[in-house]
């Protein structure tokens, strides 16, 4: 790794300030297992690194007054993974969290990172989008609010200009008789980036039989996280019979856009797309066993 | 047998404490006064003519105090196929050639000079098939050969084409076999020091710290007797450490030329994309069997690729003819190989070195045989099982062999019979069991000159013994069975003896640690030192116990008489009694042990190791349908080690081996594309983690070899070799698919699945 600035400002208008003033080649690190990586591998070459861990406000957890919750952008997915908070309104990011990396890696990577890294495999963005959630964005223009559905520009590649910093993660409330999953397909048991992300959220009537609502959001089959409206609708208003389910899932794998690389092929990943979104919904309807 | 001390004792090794406390210096931890640090520059041509390189800008660069080309080294080559030099003046044959060095005062300076070279290339015609590398109109990797072959062999026992038409059945198979790396955690590292008489020391990683001297000789031209080798702890090999690598001339020259030490540690990504990987195979094989269940003959032929240059790994071919010659009886038997250059990465020794390509492919056709004539599988090979004290028709002498125990153990142990009759599915969920065998040599193997090992056993005037071998430790557990067996024999703990094995200036010679050897030749060399030490002992003890040497023994820290234990001399005291006294001798013994081992002849016949060993892996799995992923859920791992004289470091060598074949089985692959390897990070790479490992049950089968010491075999390679069949078999037995390449990946079984229309 080459020789860089680092600064640690104390506040984030400090943070902003020197991102602006060094300008490209200037990074701010948080969880730093993404950016540490790659400049190690030659990949980025920082001359600046803007540490934001002492920065006060932007790990913490917090209820909002309607009900929702404010995730700090360098809260951890250890912290995520453990959260009874979380655990208890949105069991389904602290379920994803804990299908990240490793116990050492989640221990320092954030949310925040996760997000702003934008890999199409980003364990983290299905589930939020899926539960509708909002990019807290502070800049040298002040704040600005983004839903996470549009966060995301292609790999790499964010709605964040140079200068501003996701803060936060703003989730809504949760709604009554939602149940939510995140399957993600991997070789080995831990460390592997998802070849296929399936997030799922349904809404359920009161009798448990009719989805009020539906999402379904991919990971790693197309430059951003996809949401599959088409593969949605299937399920909306109507019992959640099996034809209903393969249908959907036969939609969310033609709505796929894989490429070939190192970790798969394209046919694979569109393969497993239409089958972890059937088992995903199988395991929602049914309580089956998660796969 | 009880009446051991010490032997089948599960001691800790000396540096497990340092080791798990980090106080261990590794060489990447090694730091001298004055050391600079060295960075290659290299090809990113797989096949380039170098018309210019311009260093003037490097040279200029402020804090770097050396830059070397191929102009500033001797004209000399090295390696296995004497066909490399450390620096590549005229063309670079794969991507990642060596073409200029710097040494600078720290790293970003050596990284930001190696910027400022610049390197003209006239890019050539290249070649990444091996198939294709044999066309007489092939791009021509060496000039100064004739073709891309670098060698042609066959090995015949019996009559194989007779055989094969008068054989029941006959099963034809394909292999393919991928690359994989060895990927230890420390990566390659050099430091390299002249002192002020032009003297030289490397500090190093390398398993073979007698040969490096030799071969730093032969590639710079410095008299062997002053180079001085010393092994810093060494964080992993597995195989790597086998051949000298051109990052280690280089680094030396870097010292010489700056006058300063140099240090050159490899990058992550340097280690993938550069250090020899497993040879990657293509196999064409036959087999054919008597329906009343007698395998009858094998035949395959093997296109190996050494990449663009050779190593001692080209040398895996003998392996995997042995494999297929001699693991089983097996009457007939052919084998021809072409090992050849291709602008491949360079491939060399890997843990299991050609065993596991070969067990595959053997373990894989015993299975379709067993099939083939309606028998069961387990049934099969116990009938055709090599049996003790039996020459195979290859000229193998075994003499202990464990093969039946191990395959019924292996068998028992995971529920053959029940489910093998019944391979169950749940859902999506098949689940199926499958076995394989290994056979591997045990008592050394000859490939060199010598395959001897020296020893040193001296004691001080305080009772504490040193003892000097020449034996590489890399983990394996050498350094605390050396130190079992000496305790053993002088009748001490193995607290009161230091081992010192890592300075070729200190040790006795050593032809390095592969084979499985170690335990074997250097416990012999140990056990020999040890003898002499005692006859001194009991010398002196006969005088001061008015008993004769038949009536003595040593044990807990005393010579004692036999049939009268009270009558006892503490041992230090009987060293001090010879020691301090008019005409006083030291207690120094030496032991120097080569086995009666023979190189193989060009027939590829001959009894390469003085003993073998043998086990048998059992696997179960579990395989998704309908994402093709495969899972091990257990394996049953019984080996023939002769004797365990630590058993907990043959359970380590056997659970690592396994784990190991489990990444080759089912998900290491370094994937190289046009002589590029593209994945060059662990993470993309795939070694299993610890929550990829099934719970490994290791069953230890003792069959006290006579030539071992204490009756101990080799087994540091055995857990490897068997483990990609017996995972490719039980997959077979779960889904009905056979998979002939690897690693068999979730995608690979889909497809497969999906050709068959499940």
């Amino acid at each position: 790794m080459r020789f860089f600035e680092y600064y640690a400002p104390k506040t984030l208008d400090e943070a902003i300030q020197l991102l602006v003033r060094h300008g490209e080649g200037a990074y701010p690190l948080a969880g730093g297992t993404d950016l540490v990586t790659k400049a190690r591998y030659g990949h980025l070459r920082p001359r600046v690194i803007v540490n934001l861990k002492r920065i006060p406000g932007l790990n913490d957890i917090a209820p909002e007054e309607d009900g929702g919750l404010r995730l700090g952008a360098l809260v951890t997915l250890a912290e995520i993974a453990r959260s009874l908070l979380m655990g208890e309104r949105y069991p389904l990011l602290a379920q994803t969290a804990r299908k990240m990396g490793s116990v050492l890696i989640r221990n320092l990577a954030t949310v925040g990172g996760n997000l702003c890294n934008a890999a199409p495999s980003a364990d983290m963005a299905p589930p939020l989008i899926a539960l509708g959630a909002e990019a807290v964005i502070v800049g040298p223009r002040g704040e600005r609010r983004v839903r996470l559905e549009k966060f995301f520009h292609g790999p790499g590649q964010t709605e964040l200009r140079h200068g501003e910093l996701l803060t936060a993660i703003r989730l809504p409330p949760p709604r009554p008789r939602t149940r939510g999953v995140y399957l993600k397909h991997i070789y080995r048991q831990a460390m592997d980036i998802a070849i296929v992300g399936v997030a799922v959220l349904l809404q359920f009537d009161e009798q448990e039989a009719i989805a009020e609502d539906a999402r379904i959001v991919l990971g790693a089959v197309a430059p951003t996280p996809l949401r599959v409206p088409e593969a949605e609708s299937v399920l909306i208003g109507a019992p959640l019979t099996e034809d209903r389910r393969l249908e959907a899932a036969r939609r969310a794998a033609r709505a796929a856009r894989p490429i070939d690389d190192t970790y798969s092929s394209a046919w694979y990943r569109r393969e497993m797309v239409g089958v972890l979104t059937r088992r995903a919904l199988e395991h929602l309807v049914s309580h089956s066993p998660e796969r | 047998m009880s009446t051991f001390s010490i032997i089948g004792k599960r001691i800790p090794k000396p540096d497990a404490i340092p080791k798990a406390t980090g106080q261990i210096i590794y060489g990447h931890d090694v730091k001298v006064p004055r050391m600079l640090y060295g960075k290659i520059l290299r090809s990113p041509l797989p096949h380039a003519r170098i018309l210019h390189i311009d260093t003037s800008r490097a040279e200029r660069l402020s804090g770097v105090k050396a830059v070397i080309t191929a102009k500033d080294l001797p004209p000399r080559r090295f390696g296995y196929g004497r066909d490399r030099t450390p620096l590549k003046g005229d063309k670079v044959r794969r991507c990642g050639d060596e073409v200029a060095a710097v040494a600078a005062i720290d790293e970003d300076i050596a990284e930001e000079a190696l910027e400022l070279i610049r390197v003209e290339y006239d890019p050539l015609p290249a070649v990444f098939d091996p198939q294709a590398a044999l066309r007489p109109d092939a791009p021509l990797i060496h000039e100064d050969r004739e073709s891309n072959l670098f060698r042609h062999q066959e090995y015949v026992h019996g009559e194989p084409d007779r055989a094969l038409e008068e054989a029941d059945v006959v099963v034809e198979d394909e292999f393919d076999l991928g690359y994989v790396q060895p990927a230890p955690l420390e990566t390659s590292f050099c430091l390299a020091a002249f002192d002020a008489s032009g003297k030289l020391t490397v500090w190093s990683t390398t398993q073979i710290p007698f040969l490096l001297q030799k071969d730093l000789s032969e590639a710079l031209g410095i008299p062997g007797r002053d180079i001085r080798v010393i092994q810093t702890a060494i964080g992993g090999s597995f195989g790597r450490g086998l051949d000298m690598y051109s990052f280690e001339p280089i680094c030396v020259w870097l010292a010489r030329k700056a006058g300063r030490p140099v240090r050159l540690a490899f990058t992550r990504q340097e280690e993938f994309a550069v250090s020899e990987a497993r040879q990657s195979m293509r196999i064409w094989a036959r087999a054919g069997a008597m329906r009343d269940g007698r395998l009858w003959v094998r035949e395959a032929k093997v296109l190996l690729d050494n990449g663009a240059y050779v190593s001692w790994g080209t040398v895996t071919t003998l392996v995997l003819m042995e494999t297929i010659g001699s693991l089983y009886r097996v009457p007939h038997a052919r084998v021809v190989y072409d090992s050849v250059y291709t602008n491949n990465p360079i491939t060399g020794a890997v843990r299991g070195f050609g065993n596991p390509q070969g067990t595959f492919v053997v373990e894989v056709q015993m299975d379709r045989l067993a099939e083939a004539i309606g028998m069961d599988p387990l049934e099969f090979r116990l009938r055709n099982a090599n049996r003790p004290f039996e020459e195979t028709p290859q000229g193998i002498k075994i003499t202990t062999c464990g093969l039946t125990e191990c395959l019924e153990e292996a068998a028992r142990r995971i529920g053959w019979s029940e489910k093998r009759a019944a391979p169950s599915r749940r859902g999506a969920i098949a689940r199926g069991v499958g076995i394989a065998a290994t056979m591997n040599v045990g008592g050394g193997a000859r490939i060199y000159r010598s395959d001897g090992c020296g020893c040193i056993v001296k004691v001080d005037d305080f009772g504490r013994v040193t003892v000097l071998t020449g034996a590489t430790e890399i983990g394996q557990g050498s350094d605390v069975v050396v130190v079992q067996i000496v305790a053993e024999e002088l009748g001490i703990r193995p607290e009161e003896i230091t081992i010192v094995n890592d300075d070729t200036a200190v040790t006795p010679w050593d032809v390095g640690v592969h084979a499985s050897r170690t335990t074997f030749i250097a416990g012999n060399a140990a056990l020999r030192a040890a003898r002499q030490v005692k006859a001194q002992i009991l010398e002196t003890a006969e005088e001061l116990l008015g008993a004769s040497a038949a009536e003595l023994e040593l044990r807990d820290g005393y010579v004692r008489i036999r049939e009268a234990p009270e009558q006892r001399i503490p041992f230090d005291k009987v060293v001090r009694a010879r020691h301090f006294r008019q005409g006083g001798q030291v207690i120094i013994g030496h032991g120097w042990y080569d086995p009666h081992n023979e190189m193989l002849g060009p027939d590829g016949k001959g009894n390469i190791s003085a003993t073998y060993g043998f086990g048998a892996q059992a696997v179960e799995v579990e395989v998704d349908v309908e994402t093709g992923k495969v899972r091990p859920l257990r394996v049953v791992s019984a080996h023939d080690v002769g004797r365990a004289i630590n058993p907990m470091y043959v359970e380590g060598q056997i659970e690592g081996g396994t784990v190991m074949g489990l990444g080759y089985a089912l998900s290491e692959h370094l994937q190289v594309h046009e002589g590029r390897v593209l994945n060059l990070t662990p993470f993309d790479y795939r070694m299993p983690t610890i929550m990829d490992a099934p719970p490994i049950e290791t069953v230890i089968i003792e069959t006290d070899d006579p030539e071992g010491p204490f009756g101990a075999k080799g087994v540091g390679e055995m857990g490897t070799n068997p483990t990609a069949a017996a995972v490719a078999n039980a997959i077979y037995n779960a889904i009905g698919v056979r998979i002939n390449s690897l690693p068999i990946t979730p995608e690979k079984v889909l497809r497969a699945l999906k050709e068959r229309g499940s």
